[in-house]
């Protein structure tokens, strides 16, 4: 089933990074600094509530499509609201818990997605379930194993592996991070498999400063396996911690 | 042969009346015996490939090249622009090998209502050409099926409708990914609930109207994914779908694919058949072949003292053995006769009534993905008749011949003193 999907740390994913939330350290096997680099990369994003303004282009051998949205997260809860293309205006995703509700303004109907449905791209993007569903705990789930510092495209970067632990749930064989070393911003992130292959890679740029921190605005995702095909998601607006009402993550306020 | 020879054949076979009905009650027994097997075998064969192809499936499907398997929404017939799709069907139905064609649409999605919901299949199909190709209309267990006016109504299997906890009138949510990526949604109602025996199917298929389901796909109405065949004779199927293939082909790339392509499994479970048939028909074949050759043997050798008799007369060892040759295709013809005379009454009974076989619990049996329904029908099968029926000559002739010619060389004086 080719469907779409969206979840809570998938907005933590769609505000740029898997990385998501952050178990508190205690393996001491990793080196310290590192954990520390890359819990703050993962944390770049979170705060106890945002709203942001989101754009999605997506290029695939079909064409190009835009979509904008604005999305509003509170602790675990997230809700995504779709403000164009016309035809889909309106439409909502809702993650409390590990629910996920949709809102089909042109059936006028709430739509509870079962989470076996929740496996593939999200409207055609690159983005997949995993990315969307999955809450991935970078920190816990994997180990730090091998770190290089060096220069990437002329820009001084440190580059972390993470490997999955042996229990984590985790699809992926290997992710590579690149963090700038003048501002830790991350700056590349690849996506391995088993096999150790490139599955696909999401690049960082356009660095602002919104609501009071650094971060990319601008990340491209792009399969390995489908040539000319990427996803680009442009934050146009950010706010943190800014006050929202839990009324705001009610069913009836989907429509 | 001289007319004398004939005319003694004839009157040694009535000499002993008792002795000639047993011999020739053996071989039409034997004869009924297997006619019955290859009837019932060829039967079983016939209703699975109709059966399995009838349901869903069609006989013959045209894609375009790359959309079977992976049954991308994108692969449209013609690509993105479609084609003509009244004159594609034009020209499949031009070839008088096929008796029906019907476009196709399909797509994936989520069938949703109030808080239960389940990912199902959705086919696209025109209500008043998809009947002439498969009979899913015809098992419609409640409400109705599909009807040209019905834009927004859907048919359902009745598993899937009680796991959603539906019924006849109850309205659904579709949610699908569009040909467009974008959620292709829309409300229905459900008019019809069908029971296909088939638990995939009743599961997970969902009907509806073709431009409906082009609609919630946004598909152009140029653009189908498929055409379903019926033939007039299911066994030109791959030589059909050839030819169609390039016949269409010179207009449009496209794929056409008879069912043993389709469905191999079907296909497989035929080769099975076929090689179980042999096998029941070898142990029948045995057990009539035993029975004749053990009436024969008896018959010629009670008479070994007549024939030591005739020799004495004057007559020549090697018209000894052609008069009892002749006498035992003379027998074994009238008993094939016999035989075949008995059987048709059988045969018909098996190709028009079936044997029950769901027996109290009249329930459907289903073999190798394809329901067979409880009633086996018997299919007539005429090459295996006449071998069945050249085999019981041929083990009546052989069974004539080995005492036959132990008689004819004996000295007449010995095979008097013979009992």
């Amino acid at each position: 089933m080719t469907f779409m999907r969206w979840q809570k740390r998938s907005v933590a994913m769609l505000l740029g990074l898997a990385l998501s939330s952050v178990a508190p350290m205690s393996h001491a096997a990793d080196d310290q600094q590192a954990r520390q680099t890359v819990e703050r990369v993962a944390h770049l994003f979170s705060s106890k509530s945002s709203i942001t303004t989101v754009k999605m282009q997506i290029t695939n051998e079909d064409g190009q499509r835009d979509i904008s949205m604005k999305i509003w997260s509170l602790g675990e809860k997230i809700l995504v609201r779709i403000t164009s293309p016309q035809d889909e205006a309106g439409a909502a995703i809702l993650k409390e818990g590990s629910d996920i509700w949709y809102y089909l303004p042109k059936s006028n109907r709430t739509v509870k997605i079962p989470p076996s449905m929740a496996m593939n791209a999200w409207m055609g993007s690159d983005f997949t379930i995993d990315d969307l569903v999955k809450e991935t705990f970078l920190t816990r789930d994997y180990s730090i194993s091998t770190f290089f510092e060096g220069k990437r495209g002329g820009v001084a970067v440190d580059e972390y592996t993470l490997t999955p632990k042996p229990d984590a749930a985790v699809v992926w064989g290997k992710i590579i991070l690149q963090i700038r070393k003048a501002d830790a911003v991350p700056t590349w992130q690849g996506f391995y498999d088993e096999d150790g292959q490139l599955v696909r890679e999401l690049t960082f740029s356009d660095y602002k400063s919104m609501s009071g921190r650094l971060i990319p605005t601008r990340l491209v995702m792009r399969p390995a396996d489908k040539a000319g095909a990427q996803t680009t998601i442009e934050y146009e607006d950010v706010a943190f911690d800014v006050p929202i009402s839990e009324e705001t993550f009610s069913l009836p306020n989907l429509k | 042969m001289s007319a004398r020879l004939l005319q003694l054949a004839w009157r040694n076979l009535w000499r002993n009346p008792r002795r000639t009905f047993i011999t020739m009650a053996a071989i039409a027994f034997g004869y009924v015996m297997l006619l019955f097997v290859a009837c019932l075998m060829a039967g079983l064969r016939w209703q699975m490939i109709e059966n399995g192809t009838c349901l869903v499936m069609s006989q013959i499907q045209v894609h375009a090249p790359g959309y079977y398997p992976s049954r991308s929404i994108q692969k449209t017939l013609g690509g993105r622009q479609g084609t003509d799709v009244s004159a594609m069907l034009a020209a499949i139905i031009s070839d008088r090998r096929v008796y029906a064609a019907a476009p196709r649409v399909y797509g994936y999605g989520l069938l949703s209502a109030a808080h239960r919901s389940a990912g199902v299949e959705l086919m696209g199909i025109v209500p008043d050409q998809e009947p002439k190709v498969t009979i899913l209309n015809s098992q419609i267990a409640k409400g109705s099926y599909l009807t040209a006016r019905m834009s927004k109504g859907v048919v359902i299997g009745d598993k899937l409708a009680s796991t959603i906890g539906i019924d006849v009138g109850s309205e659904i949510v579709l949610l699908t990914q569009a040909a467009d990526g974008s959620m292709g949604n829309d409300v229905y109602t459900v008019a019809g609930i069908y029971h296909s025996g088939l638990d995939a199917v009743d599961r997970g298929l969902v009907l509806m109207s073709l431009s409906s389901l082009q609609d919630l796909l946004h598909l152009a109405p140029a653009r189908i994914h498929e055409v379903g065949i019926k033939l007039n004779d299911i066994t030109a199927a791959t030589t059909v779908a050839a030819a169609l293939e390039d016949q269409l082909g010179k207009t449009l790339p496209v794929q056409a694919m008879a069912w043993p392509e389709l469905a191999p499994e079907l296909a497989n479970y035929v080769q099975f058949n076929r090689g179980i048939t042999f096998v029941l028909f070898f142990i029948f074949f045995l057990l009539a072949v035993i029975g004749v050759m053990n009436t024969m043997l008896m018959a010629v050798f009670e008479r070994t003292r007549e024939l030591g008799m005739l020799m004495a007369l004057g007559m020549r060892p090697v018209q000894v053995i052609v008069l009892i040759l002749t006498e035992a295709a003379g027998l074994a013809v009238a008993s094939l006769v016999v035989g075949g005379a008995l059987g048709v009454p059988l045969l018909w009974y098996l190709q028009v009534h079936g044997l029950e076989l769901g027996g109290a619990t009249g329930g459907v049996i289903s073999l190798a993905g394809v329901v067979v329904g409880h009633l086996w029908y018997g299919r007539q099968d005429y090459p295996a008749y006449g071998q069945a029926a050249l085999g019981l000559a041929a083990t009546a002739l052989v069974s004539a011949l080995y005492p036959a010619w132990r008689a004819a060389h004996y000295r007449p004086t010995e095979a008097i003193r013979k009992v």
